[in-house]
């Protein structure tokens, strides 16, 4: 046992004594990527530089709708915005001030504190990359890190799509839905029938989220909006109160634009590993 | 970068009066089964490329519709609130059936040549018996295609609905089966009975057979055949005083309608693999689809 040669590379061995931080800007690299992930974000030619992470604690407040109205809050609207684009600034700071290009793997989450139901905790982690090759082009709007939900593997996927991504954007549009007359209740009982101002209700709240998201890639000159997805949420509020959020990744063609025609085809397979 | 709520459209907010007006827009436009202006505006918008596409689309999806010729305009939803007071069951197919119609709305006026990804959704919220039936999907144009004015509506991820093109079948739009039928009497059975019990079979074989012949008949007007994803099926008692039990079954089917020949085969080598992505693979994933838990079965008489 003590006579075997390690077959490890020098490299590794001066790592693992902490001696390799100079090939590594910040030292060792922080990042939340599964082995898989990690390999495909290498293989699209990026580095991880380390954990990004942004957190805003908010007192959100209350606000009443009107009880037969239906109507957007804009309180709480408004609180639930600026919370998210504050934890998103502050986790773009922390990537910018470690030389990051870009993140990754963003996860931006809404958590509740047990003791008050009014405070709200937002949080958006997600690991800084670099280009390995120093290529600048890969950048966000402003020269700032590009932000997006995508995982490291659809990062690879979307690269070899033609696109890159520029920002996550997000609309968000907290809704107050009308109660029924009780009139009206009480000639629909037992029926079959729609409820229209409740329908209405939900398609002006979806189309606000919606349009301020279009909104945001519209000012990032995003070409689309790529991995999007509508939540349907209710943060503790009263029963009639809905937050719809929209959400995902603005992209832009990469300047040297593939053709179409390149993009091999994908084979058909059939898992093996479940 | 903002940190101030702005309008939808960026700007201000809306004042107290545009937001009613907005809300008359979308009142009489529901009544009259048409949309209102401005999303008439930004759906043509989109078409025309003035406005960012938007698309639920996964870059993998994204990859394979560019090399095809897709292209995503933008995302198309379709929602009816439906309150199910006299029959839970046929409540069910309505609202799905009136959603469909709503989301094919919105794609005609995309140009759409179809709508894929569409999933079914609803939000969790008590509000007596009633629930919102919602449709959300992902309107895109085929290259070389002039606007369809009917477009199909596929339930499968792009990547799924282009495999289908290659193999020549079209997944054309939803068809819902349901039935509910009321059963009394005594069943003739005791605790030390082991037998068949011939009349709660017959009954419950024909609310299934009735659920299952409707599914057929709302395929037909679409297409050639349906897979039916989602069943739910319940079978209840309720106990009369002094009197014998009634029972209830209730039936939905819903499923996508396919537009295919018989027999055409597949194109496509397989090749078995070991799939690099972690827990959220869609190799993997079985709940991928059309989603299973969008019956709400908390309220609702029969």
């Amino acid at each position: 046992m003590a006579d075997t040669q390690d077959p490890i590379p020098q490299h590794a061995l001066e790592r693992m004594k902490g001696l390799r931080s100079q090939n590594n800007r910040g030292g060792v690299f922080t990042s939340d990527f599964s082995v898989n992930e990690f390999l495909l974000v290498r293989k699209a030619g990026f580095e991880p530089v380390g954990l990004c992470v942004g957190s805003c604690i908010y007192h959100v407040g209350v606000q009443y709708g009107g009880w037969s109205k239906n109507q957007e809050m804009t309180v709480l609207s408004q609180a639930m915005y600026q919370a998210r684009e504050h934890a998103m600034t502050r986790m773009r700071e922390e990537a910018r001030d470690m030389g990051a290009d870009g993140v990754v793997g963003v996860r931006l989450e809404v958590k509740r504190l047990e003791w008050d139901q009014n405070i709200l905790e937002f949080v958006a982690i997600g690991t800084g990359v670099v280009h390995a090759a120093g290529h600048t082009a890969f950048k966000g709007p402003g020269g700032a890190p590009f932000t997006s939900d995508l995982s490291g593997q659809d990062f690879w996927t979307l690269l070899h799509a033609g696109y890159r991504p520029l920002e996550m954007v997000m609309g968000s549009c907290v809704y107050h839905v009308a109660h029924r007359g009780l009139f009206k209740t009480m000639g629909s009982v037992g029926q079959n029938v729609e409820l229209t101002n409740y329908s209405q209700a939900l398609y002006d709240a979806r189309e606000i989220a919606m349009e301020r998201m279009q909104h945001e890639a519209i000012r990032v000159q995003a070409e689309g909006v790529v991995g999007m997805d509508l939540h349907e949420g209710s943060h503790n509020w009263q029963p009639h109160v809905i937050e719809f959020f929209a959400v995902g990744t603005a992209v832009t063609p990469i300047a040297a634009e593939l053709a179409a025609s390149t993009i091999p085809d994908p084979q058909l397979v059939l898992s093996v590993n479940s | 970068m903002p940190t101030t709520l702005q309008g939808p459209s960026g700007g201000p907010l809306p004042t107290e009066a545009q937001a009613a007006a907005r809300g008359a827009a979308w009142e009489s436009a529901l009544a009259g089964g048409q949309l209102p202006e401005f999303v008439v505006e930004r759906l043509q918008a989109a078409a025309q490329g003035r406005l960012p596409w938007l698309s639920t689309m996964t870059p993998a999806e994204l990859r394979l519709a560019r090399s095809h010729g897709i292209k995503p305009i933008a995302t198309v939803s379709g929602t009816c609130w439906y309150q199910y007071g006299r029959s839970w069951t046929e409540g069910h197919a309505a609202g799905w059936r009136a959603a469909l119609q709503r989301l094919r709305a919105e794609a005609i006026v995309c140009g759409a040549n179809a709508v894929v990804d569409v999933k079914m959704r609803t939000v969790h919220t008590d509000l007596g018996a009633s629930m919102d039936y919602t449709l959300l999907g992902t309107a895109v144009r085929m290259e070389g295609l002039p606007a369809s004015p009917d477009p199909v509506v596929a339930t499968v991820p792009a990547l799924e609905f282009v495999r289908l093109l290659e193999m020549g079948i079209v997944p054309v739009g939803i068809a819902v089966g349901a039935r509910y039928q009321w059963l009394t009497g005594y069943l003739g059975y005791n605790d030390l009975s082991t037998r068949p019990l011939p009349t709660l079979g017959e009954f419950w074989e024909s609310v299934r057979r009735h659920a299952h012949a409707e599914l057929r008949a709302d395929a037909a007007r679409q297409g050639t055949g349906v897979l039916a994803h989602t069943q739910f099926s319940q079978l209840l008692r309720q106990e009369v005083d002094k009197q014998p039990p009634n029972y209830l079954g209730r039936h939905i089917v819903i499923g996508t309608v396919v537009e295919t020949r018989r027999g055409d085969g597949v194109p496509h080598h397989l090749q078995t693999v070991v799939d690099m992505r972690d827990d959220v693979s869609p190799l993997l994933n079985k709940a991928r689809g059309p989603a299973a838990n969008n019956l709400h079965d908390k309220e609702g008489g029969i």
